[in-house]
């Protein structure tokens, strides 16, 4: 009976300690996984450099959403986002704010495909599939959790040093 | 008999939390249009929260049942994914839908570079992002006419069907110097930013049919251009450089010279039998031979 209950606490511990480390890897993403293709581009193309410093770009901005959304707090997203893109994801975090809610994403990479890069090399159009879990909490409680396969053409422009997201737009298919 | 009541318990138990489950039930319109809103349909009876979250919207109302929910237009601006959740007796039922953007409004117009020389192949190029009036991409084809002018000029247009929200093109600078207005429009919308205007500076090209004279001055010669103009016919501006090369027996001698009021002038010892070139960048003229012209 003894061994059962060491065997039950030990299990509860783990579990525990699963889920706590699972919380802070989804409040504190790593690096997110992005690929690059560059084939579609056009009408100029790619340098590597530029292909290198998209998917730095990308992912951080993506970093950047996530974990503002999550605690909705401006965590860097200007260093990341302009323009559209970045009044949109202040407005949501005022609301959900307002609401009481915040999203949390367990983040699986997302597949970028250039399918326009600007003659003079300024901004550069992408198909992104992203791979995402997504959770919608109200305060601690989950109101709705998917796990999905999202579709984002996005505009990126080269602003001071780096490639800022200019428009992030969900697309039921490209 | 204990076991069957429980077993039987249990089933009624399922069927209700089935049937409460399934009582409140969204039904999410398929096509919606940003700025225009849109209903939920939803049913069961009872109260519940509805939440809507997107792109730029968090919504949370209390709702009753069995009646529709209406999403006004400034709720749901920004196109695309959006999730509808009803919160009913502790459980929560969520369904995704789509905005599409609204009619092409506005136009974001990049134009390169700001300054060009005349008659240039391909030399100029013109970026234009389509959005409706909520700074929505378009993603659906639309026609954008852009056109090049110079005061004076017959215009250059030419009108490019968008792709995903963005039409491009390159264009030949024309053959007159002077601002060009380059405008890319959005044909049959009327706003203020259907149309932008951005300035291509045309300046002369490279100078063409380059020729000078000479004429003796005292122990110099004295050798100055016609005027120096591109092969348009545009006088190349003041400040350019030309560079005149005598050649003797003892060595070679260069004056570099501004063009002044369209022509350059530079005086030079006179040696008989010397041959004097004129060149302007990579644009080579006349020779003449002092004491006799070539």
């Amino acid at each position: 009976m003894r061994r059962l209950q060491v065997l039950m606490m030990v299990t509860v511990f783990m579990c525990v300690t699963n889920w706590l480390s699972l919380r802070v890897r989804a409040s504190q993403p790593a690096g997110i996984q992005v690929e690059m293709a560059t084939a579609n581009a056009g009408p100029r193309e790619v340098e590597d450099t530029t292909q290198t410093a998209i998917i730095r770009d990308y992912s951080a901005a993506w970093k950047a959403m996530e974990a503002s959304l999550d605690s909705n707090q401006d965590d860097g997203l200007g260093a990341a986002f302009t323009g559209n893109a970045l009044q949109q994801i202040h407005e949501r975090m005022v609301q959900q704010k307002k609401a009481g809610l915040h999203t949390r994403f367990v983040d699986r990479g997302h597949k970028l495909d250039a399918v326009f890069y600007s003659p003079e090399g300024s901004a550069m159009q992408l198909h992104d599939t992203a791979q995402l879990e997504i959770e919608t909490l109200d305060g601690e409680r989950v109101l709705h959790s998917e796990n999905a396969t999202l579709h984002y053409v996005t505009l990126m422009t080269v602003a001071e040093d780096r490639w800022k997201v200019r428009q992030l737009q969900g697309a039921s298919s490209f | 008999m204990r076991k069957f009541t429980f077993i039987l318990l249990t089933v009624a138990m399922c069927w209700f939390a089935a049937y409460a489950a399934h009582a409140a039930e969204l039904s999410v319109p398929a096509n919606n249009i940003a700025g225009a809103g849109f209903t939920v349909n939803t049913s069961g009876t009872g109260s519940a929260t509805f939440f809507l979250i997107g792109p730029g919207t968090v919504l949370r109302r209390e709702v009753t049942l069995g009646g529709p929910i209406t999403i006004a237009g400034d709720e749901a601006r920004t196109a695309g994914r959006y999730v509808a959740i009803l919160l009913s007796g502790g459980e929560s039922s969520g369904k995704e839908l789509f905005v599409s953007p609204a009619k092409p409004a506005e136009l974001v117009f990049l134009a390169r570079p700001s300054r060009v020389a005349t008659a240039q192949k391909d030399a100029i190029s013109g970026v234009a992002f389509v959005f409706d009036e909520f700074k929505n991409l378009v993603l659906a084809p639309a026609p954008v006419k852009f056109e090049l002018s110079v005061e004076g000029h017959a215009p250059v247009a030419r009108t490019v069907t968008s792709r995903e929200g963005i039409a491009w093109m390159h264009m030949d600078s024309t053959h007159n110097q002077g601002p060009a207005q380059f405008v890319a429009s959005l044909p049959g919308a009327s706003g203020a930013e259907a149309s932008v205007r951005r300035v291509v500076q045309q300046v002369a090209a490279e100078a063409c049919n380059l020729h000078m004279k000479a004429s003796p001055a005292g122990k110099s010669v004295v050798v100055e251009t016609d005027p120096v103009k591109d092969c348009s016919g545009n006088p190349v501006p003041d400040g350019t450089i030309v560079t005149f090369t005598e050649t003797d027996s003892s060595g070679r001698s260069t004056v570099d010279a501004r063009i002044k009021k369209d022509v350059a002038r530079a005086e030079l010892p006179l040696s008989p039998g010397a041959t004097v070139t004129v060149a302007s960048g990579v644009v080579l003229g006349n020779e003449i031979q002092l004491g006799g012209a070539r």
